[in-house]
């Protein structure tokens, strides 16, 4: 083949009228000779190119999704979704970073005496809840402002983010309640306690301030576990069955309450 | 860069710009490169849609390991070594049945055609055109995008020991054509 | 053709502060300035416009609809753009991811669209070359605008820009400008800032804060025309001037009554007006 192809043998070739070896002979030579790329070039439709264009940009700009968004796009959440999940604070690495080092300190100390048994039962059952609040927390969200003023109901934002990190801190405390001594079921006497708080704090924040209903349920109920433990003469008193019973009340309750007036949580009208 | 400053370069500077991270030069290079390789893909698999998909693939990943170019001069060559690769990612990802290429069922010319086609002896692309399109094929696939046996089953849809097979009869067939 | 905005006798208290106190305005197509000094009420104000406060008292339509109405918010939402004067950003983002990332909060759900949305938007600030650095490693000016961009996401009818220009130099605020007009055509679009020489060359329409009141509302000229025969240029400071300031030529300016001697009437100007009305403690900010 001569050094250049002659156009009428590309624009046939680009048509896919050429086969066999006289194709293969073209190809070898394109391969090289940046002229005739571009003689190439201007036979092929430029709409298409600039498609694959747009497409190969748009692969470039997408960014690159963090572990949890991954995850959550398994678990069949639409992606857009789970680009606002994957923000929240209490599921960064960081924040769960924090969640297992404190279970950990809490695992060892429930090692030592029942003392510490309390103080983990305690932590596992405050953790969820301090997950939540921080998805309420306008310092750790520093998007806030923006958020507020645009139109995706920040109610919705919250409790998604509340049913993301629920059952992730509480998979954690779960984890870690099983390398507990020996004690059965009490290692789970912080489940119900959990859900029932942060359900009852979620309710409360309906009607006061974010930080007080957190703030109140929290103070509010290890109060009640120090009375309770001094009162009855046994430790894990709060965590006796009758607890248990009373945190199921409390948690469908407070789950009426919050579907009924889960408007109230807009921030808009609290900040 | 700018575009007109970028339309200028040889391939290589803009290779190492795209190296540096500049979107433009990337574009200038798929301006360049992307219709050819386009083409060359088509005539390896009837599947527009995978075609389309391995161009893409291969401007990321051009994107991607930029850095990594040795040099040499044959940027084409590279990016097709890339190219064809992707395209067998591509069909991979993709259920599918074996086809041959997308050239016509071929039907082994009679002698006369032969005669006519002006045919002689010691002709080798003569030779190449009168294997089956099974065979040819092969031959493309191993010698012509010098794809390794396991390359080549997984671009056609084939075993690979009928690779190697195939491979075999198309070297005895020519071996005996240009004899 | 609706108000934009129209908002009368807005009162807001912050803890014991009465950051708004009767505050009024009404906002049609164009760019109005909001001037004042710090703690005037403007953020506070501009809060309350972006549907991010709730006012005390006082009534606020936006884009027709009433902010108080739960169903009505998301309605005025979506055709809102709004940039805080301190954005807070997601440290680890990339521009490209945090506009992203408000584009979805704007209900773009669609990925593809969505991007293409980002890209343009990144693009008309001047972005597009930027868009995957980490905003923790852009500057400044590069930061505000990130926080315009989003803004603009959408094409809002409404635009709340809060100080935008603040930490941007001459050249930056130049093209600032440029975007900004250009915006301006079926558009409302509300700044607030320091600046009187944005004001100046940008705004059809000024709006003077002072202790959460509203002390002026009109065109730019009419601002200028508060000073009329109230400033002059002498070789000295006058004993006992409120307003007086060395000019770069040499002499000095001053504002308000009792000029110094052998003064010259000159023409007001904008910032003339304005000083005249918010009083000597915004000195600061004219210098």
């Amino acid at each position: 083949m001569s050094p250049h192809v002659q156009s009428e043998l590309l624009a046939a070739y680009a048509g896919g009228e050429i086969e066999g070896a006289r194709a293969y002979s073209i190809e070898a030579h394109v391969v090289e000779c940046a002229d005739c790329q571009a003689a190439v070039a201007r036979l092929v439709e430029p709409a298409r190119m600039q498609r694959g264009w747009a497409d190969i940009e748009d692969r470039l700009d997408t960014p690159r999704p963090a572990a949890i968004e991954a995850a959550l796009g398994r678990l069949g959440v639409p992606g857009h979704l789970a680009r606002l999940l994957a923000a929240t604070p209490s599921l960064s690495v960081s924040w769960l970073g924090a969640v297992t080092v404190a279970l950990a300190f809490a695992v060892i100390a429930a090692h030592e005496s029942e003392r510490g048994l309390l103080l983990f039962l305690c932590v596992a059952a405050l953790l969820p809840l301090a997950g939540v609040a921080a998805a309420f927390g306008r310092g750790l969200d520093p998007v806030f402002e923006i958020a507020v003023a645009a139109p995706f109901s920040s109610v919705r934002l919250l409790l998604l983010r509340t049913a993301a990190v629920l059952p992730t801190t509480i998979a954690l405390a779960g984890i870690a309640a099983l390398t507990l001594p020996g004690v059965g079921w009490t290692a789970a006497a912080w489940l119900l306690p959990s859900l029932g708080l942060t359900v009852m704090s979620l309710a409360l924040a309906t009607y006061v301030a974010p930080s007080r209903a957190f703030g109140g349920v929290t103070a509010g109920w290890l109060a009640i576990v120090v009375f309770s433990a001094i009162d009855a003469g046994d430790r894990l008193a709060a965590f006796d069955s009758g607890a248990q019973v009373a945190f199921v009340v409390l948690a469908l309750g407070g789950g009426i309450v919050l579907a009924l007036r889960q408007d109230h949580l807009d921030l808009g009208r609290t900040l | 860069m700018s575009a007109s400053l970028a339309a200028g370069l040889s391939d290589e500077k803009l290779l190492a710009a795209v190296a540096g991270g500049d979107r433009q030069a990337l574009r200038v290079l798929y301006e360049r490169h992307a219709p050819w390789l386009t083409l060359r893909l088509a005539r390896r698999c009837a599947d527009a849609d995978a075609v389309s998909d391995a161009v893409q693939d291969t401007f990321v990943v051009v994107w991607k390991s930029a850095a990594r170019y040795q040099g040499g001069g044959a940027v084409g060559a590279w990016m097709w070594g890339i190219a064809i690769r992707r395209l067998i990612d591509a069909l991979r990802r993709r259920p599918r049945r074996e086809f041959h290429s997308s050239e016509r069922i071929d039907v082994e010319p009679s002698a006369e055609e032969q005669v006519l086609l002006g045919v002689e002896h010691g002709d080798l692309a003569g030779a190449l055109d009168r294997l089956s399109s099974e065979l040819r094929a092969v031959v493309q696939a191993t010698i012509l995008d010098g794809l390794t046996s396991r390359e080549a089953s997984r671009l056609l849809g084939i075993p690979t020991g009928t690779v190697k097979t195939r491979a075999m009869r198309a070297r005895i067939q020519l071996r005996k054509e240009m004899a | 053709m609706t108000l934009a905005v129209k908002a009368a006798g807005v009162h807001k208290r912050l803890g014991s502060t009465h950051a708004l106190a009767g505050v009024s305005l009404d906002l049609g197509d164009g760019i109005t300035g909001l001037l004042g000094p710090n703690g005037a009420g403007k953020t506070t104000l501009m809060r309350v416009l972006a549907t991010v406060l709730a006012p005390d008292s006082g009534s606020v339509r936006l884009l027709g609809h009433d902010p108080a109405d739960r169903e009505a918010r998301p309605v005025i939402r979506r055709r809102l753009g709004y940039m805080p004067q301190e954005p807070g950003f997601h440290q680890r983002f990339t521009a490209f991811e945090f506009v992203d990332y408000v584009a979805i909060l704007k209900e773009m759900t669609a990925r593809r669209e969505r991007h293409d949305e980002v890209r343009r938007v990144l693009d008309l600030v001047g972005l597009g070359d930027v868009a995957q650095q980490r905003i923790k490693a852009l500057s400044g000016g590069m930061r505000r605008r990130v926080a315009l961009a989003q803004a603009l996401l959408g094409d809002p009818r409404l635009v709340i820009l809060d100080e935008p220009t603040a930490g941007l130099d001459p050249e930056q605020r130049l093209r600032f400008r440029e975007l900004i007009s250009r915006l301006a055509q079926d558009r409302s679009v509300l700044i607030s800032t320091h600046q009187t020489e944005d004001v100046a060359a940008l705004c059809h329409h000024v709006v003077v804060l002072r202790d959460g009141e509203t002390v002026f509302a009109g065109a730019p000229r009419e601002l200028a025309e508060v000073a009329r025969d109230r400033v002059w240029l002498a070789d000295e400071r006058s004993a006992g001037a409120e307003l007086s300031w060395l000019t770069g030529d040499g002499r000095h300016r001053h504002v308000g009554n009792a000029p110094p001697a052998h003064a010259e009437l000159v023409e007001p100007t904008l910032e003339d007006g304005y000083l005249l009305l918010v009083g000597r403690g915004s000195l600061a900010v004219a210098a």
